[in-house]
Order: structure tokens, then C-alpha cells, then sequence
């Protein structure tokens, strides 16, 4: 059986603690130490939203919270990951607004054919992420808009990140793609077959 | 401090008192208001407390907007401000400290508040907030005590920002949920309280860190009167209910359960959900108003209009039974 100590740790980081040892290892049951009773509360409602059934022991002032699996299921994250196979899924990621170094008006130019040039890759083209001055093409005013539309209404995920936006002061401004943080991208590129840097 | 602490700190100190003191202490209230002429009083308030957000900026602004709101709950107009600053020299770039204080300017600016000093010190964990000062006619002071049976108690802000806080701390927030509790903890309660003043209000707070539950409760301790809650109107974040069925609900939320279970009968149809974020405690939340039955309608319509799309009647005041939280 697994087993974690998280005692002395505050809230979400027994949830967490707890999250990364179901993902990593798959475990039938697992049994976590919390020394409080906010983490006990929280640390069986997540293992019942992974589909473990929950019981509790108190052993001085501790609790040992203990979870199994609940039979015929797996934890619904494992279920995801299996849940996406066939095609191949390419996650470009533009970190600039403009393509290599060098002429500016140059860089913008190629930057612009190639994200019209990107539907050639077809459905293997999973996901587009926007960081840094990259967002900047997801804006209004940006010379691409019309073509990045189109590509989410034919169900590409845009992902254009939260704190690049917020930094440049173009939170109102953005008019495709969803707002991302850094879990979402992290986990996009573990996802992904393929991670494109641009 | 969570609320069973601090009365036990409180408890039995004598506060001196004055006969033009209006709102004091002893009236756990939103804010301290004192009568200087017969027409004017004075609103005194004072917020502070770590960033919830990465981004500094917003994290000024929402400070700034938690310290204000305090005053429009009072029914008054918040006119200067100080900045209490706390701020650890030797980790944090002082850039930091400039765009948190650039938020916190921004946010006063609109709500038409002028900075007038402010106090800084050196401290391992960095801290923002304000001490404001507001004027409020005597007569017109909003607070928590002056109910009335069939009153209507409406909300200006969904609920769930603590759960989607802690999310955030837990690098699971979606980039969706983040921006919109950002914007939301952001947004003052300025509007809300302006379209208030045209209505039959007899009561009015803010839901801060004792969640809609510890608020509510303040409102009916002592009062003569009980408030039934609906759950199924109250307007709460839809990711709330995601990261709450997670388990991802900050401490606070358990230790404000704790505290007022005992004067909450819950029925039997209210999701354990739904009840996780009426405890759940609020940054910068929203007003929670309490009007004559008659204008509650009118009241959320206006609310509406100003752009206050979450408004909703949620609750009444009961004649029975007293004292009592009754959630449906």
C-alpha cells in the first residue's frame, strides 16, 4: 500500500501530494497521514472524485485517511490519458510574433504565412499555445485574427497564456484562443506527440 | 484570524466609548462610523492581507477594492486612503512592490479616493491593504442590525472565490477560472452601493472571509430575527463546484463551518456542495443587501442594468425562529 505523510502541510498540499502519487503509480489503495481536519475533509473528497472509497481512522492526532479503488474503475485521470490514441497530436507553440531573427517587418511577414500555412498539417494539428510576445497575435488589430478564428471554429484549441497577457496589459484585448496558465501548457506538452517551438 | 479566535481575544476588554461613536466595536461591524456634525459622519476601515494572486498589479487592485468595499457597505462614500505596505527587502525586487502599489493607485483613482500617506515596514511575507476613511450621512448609516420581517437579502457577487483561490494555489486553476475571479475580486462595490441608495434598504454588508454563512449569522445574532437562505438561488463561480468535489476548499471555509454550524438547520435537498461554498470564505466579495420585500425585484433589475449581471435574491428574514440560519 501507498502511503503518504502530510502532516504539518496546509491546505491543497495534501490534496496535491495525494494527486501526484495516484498519477504516478496507479495505486489500489492508498492511505494518507494528515494531522488536521480540514486536509482530512479534503483529502477524502478528492479520492472520491478519483473514485477511491474513502474510510478514517484517528489514531491521536493524526488521521489516516485510507482509499481504495473502487473495483472495475480506474482513477479517472489514467482514463483520459487512454481515452486519446489514432491520430497524432502536434502542439505548436509560438513564444514570438515574429519568425527568426534578424529584419523585423521580415520576421512578421513569415510569421503570418506560417500560421496560415499551419492547416496543412490537418487534424494531426493538435494544439496552438501563445507565451510571451507571441500573444500579441491573438489580439485585435493582429494580422492573423481572421485566420486563427477560423482555425478554432474547426475545433483547433488556441491556448494563449494568462500571465503574458496580464503583462502586457492586453487581458481586454484578446479575441480567439482561451486563456492558459502554466499547468495547462505543461501538461499540453506532456500530452503531445510533438512540441513545435517557434 | 478565524472568527472564533478573535472573539475569545476581545472578549471582557472594555472599549472606551463616546456618545457620537455610531457604529463601534461592540456591533461587530463592517467598518467604525463616528458623528462629527449633524450631517456628517465619518467611516474608518482598515484591510490588509497576502497576495492570492501572481500577478502584482491585480494583486494591488484587489486589495484596494477588499478595503473599500467595507465602506459601501456602510452606505458610504470611501474619500482618502493609506497604503499599508509589508514586504520582505531582501527576496522581492522592488519592482514588485511598485506594480502592486500601481494597482492599489488605479483602483482608488476610479473609485474617486485620494492616497494620502501610507506606513511600510520590513517583513518576511509580503502584505498589501489600505486604511480608508469615508463620509456617510448620520442618519444614513447601513448596518448589519436593522431587520425586518419578509426583508429581501440580495447578493452582488457569485460565490467561490476561496475555493478557486486555493486552486490557484494549487497551480490547478484553469487560466479561465483565474482571469475571471481576478477581474471579479477586482471589481468595486461602488456601483452596487449607488444603486442601493434609490431603495428601501434596511440592512447592508459585505461577504469578506467569514463566508455568506459567518456574514449572515452576524446579521441575525442578537437581532430578534432569523434569515432563511435559498440555496438554489445563490450565485456561485461554476468551477467552485469542480475544485470543491476535489477537495481543494481552503481551511477557512472548515474553521467557519466550525464556528456557526450551530446555528445553521440545513434541509435535507441542499447539495453538500452548495453548503462547502456558502462557508467558503471571499476576497473582495460582493454586497449582500437586505430590502423591503416589496422593491427587492426593481433592486436586482437596476443592479443589472449597471452591468451587475450576478445580482440575485437569495434569502428573507423570518419572525421565526430567532436567531437561526434556515437553508433550503
Amino acid at each position: 500500500m501507498q502511503e503518504i505523510d502530510a502532516r504539518g502541510l496546509a491546505c491543497p498540499a495534501p490534496v496535491l501530494q495525494t494527486k501526484a502519487a495516484i498519477e504516478k503509480a496507479n495505486p489500489n489503495v492508498i492511505k494518507v497521514v494528515v494531522d488536521n481536519e480540514a486536509s482530512r475533509q479534503n483529502v477524502c473528497r478528492f479520492l472520491e472524485s478519483r473514485n477511491f472509497e474513502t474510510s478514517v481512522q484517528e489514531e491521536g492526532n493524526d488521521f489516516h485517511v485510507i482509499g481504495k479503488l473502487k473495483e472495475g474503475i480506474s482513477p479517472e485521470i489514467s482514463t483520459d490519458k487512454k481515452a486519446s490514441t489514432d491520430t497524432k497530436k502536434i502542439m505548436v507553440m509560438l513564444t514570438t510574433d515574429r519568425m527568426g531573427f534578424g529584419d523585423d517587418e521580415l520576421g512578421l511577414k513569415l510569421m503570418i504565412s506560417y500560421i496560415k500555412t499551419l492547416k496543412e498539417m490537418g487534424p494531426e494539428l493538435w494544439r496552438l499555445v501563445f507565451v510571451n510576445n507571441g500573444v500579441k497575435l491573438t489580439i485585435q488589430g493582429s494580422e492573423v485574427l481572421s485566420v486563427l478564428k477560423e482555425y478554432e471554429k474547426d475545433g483547433l484549441h488556441i491556448l494563449v497564456c494568462g500571465t503574458c497577457l496580464t503583462h502586457f496589459n492586453l487581458l481586454d484585448k484578446k479575441q480567439v484562443g482561451e486563456t492558459t496558465n502554466m499547468l495547462d501548457i505543461v501538461t499540453a506538452m506532456q500530452l503531445a506527440d510533438k512540441v513545435i517551438n517557434i | 484570524m478565524p472568527p472564533g479566535d478573535l472573539e475569545r481575544a476581545l472578549c471582557g476588554l472594555e472599549f472606551p466609548t463616546d456618545p457620537n461613536l455610531i457604529v463601534g466595536l461592540d456591533r461587530a461591524d463592517d467598518a467604525g462610523v463616528y458623528k462629527i456634525t449633524d450631517d456628517i459622519a465619518i467611516i474608518q476601515t482598515v484591510d490588509f492581507f497576502t497576495p492570492i494572486v501572481d500577478d502584482p498589479y491585480w494583486f494591488g487592485q484587489i486589495a484596494a477594492a477588499n478595503a473599500l468595499s467595507d465602506v459601501y457597505a456602510m452606505g458610504g462614500i470611501p474619500k482618502t486612503a493609506m497604503n499599508l505596505v509589508a514586504f520582505p527587502l531582501k527576496d522581492m525586487d522592488m519592482s514588485v512592490l511598485r506594480q502592486i502599489i500601481q494597482g492599489g493607485l488605479d483602483k482608488m483613482k476610479e473609485a474617486g479616493v485620494v492616497l494620502v500617506g501610507g506606513h511600510s515596514v520590513e517583513d518576511k511575507e509580503l502584505k498589501y491593504g489600505l486604511s480608508v476613511t469615508g463620509f456617510v450621512h448620520p442618519e444614513r448609516v447601513l448596518t448589519k442590525k436593522a431587520l425586518k420581517t419578509g426583508d429581501r437579502l440580495i447578493l452582488t457577487k457569485p460565490l467561490g472565490t476561496g475555493i478557486i483561490n486555493t486552486a490557484i494555489k494549487g497551480g490547478l486553476a484553469s487560466g479561465q477560472a483565474i482571469e475571471f475571479v481576478t477581474h471579479l475580486m477586482a471589481a468595486l462595490n461602488r456601483d452596487a452601493a449607488q444603486v442601493m441608495e434609490g431603495f428601501p434598504v434596511h440592512a447592508c454588508t459585505d461577504i469578506t472571509g467569514f463566508g455568506l454563512i459567518g456574514h449572515v449569522a452576524e446579521m441575525v445574532v442578537d437581532s430578534g430575527f432569523g434569515i432563511g437562505l435559498w440555496s438554489e438561488k445563490i450565485p456561485i463561480i461554476p468551477e467552485a463546484f469542480d475544485y470543491a468535489a476535489m477537495g481543494l476548499i481552503p481551511a477557512g471555509a472548515y474553521k467557519n463551518r466550525e464556528f456557526r454550524e450551530g446555528m445553521v438547520d440545513i434541509s435535507s435537498s441542499v447539495k453538500q456542495a452548495v453548503l462547502d461554498i456558502m462557508y467558503d470564505p471571499q476576497t473582495s466579495g460582493g454586497l449582500l443587501i437586505c430590502v423591503e420585500r416589496e422593491s427587492a425585484g426593481d433592486l436586482v433589475n437596476e443592479l443589472k442594468e449597471k452591468g451587475i449581471d450576478d445580482a440575485a435574491v437569495i434569502g428573507e428574514v423570518l419572525s421565526e425562529p430567532k436567531e437561526k440560519i434556515i437553508v433550503s
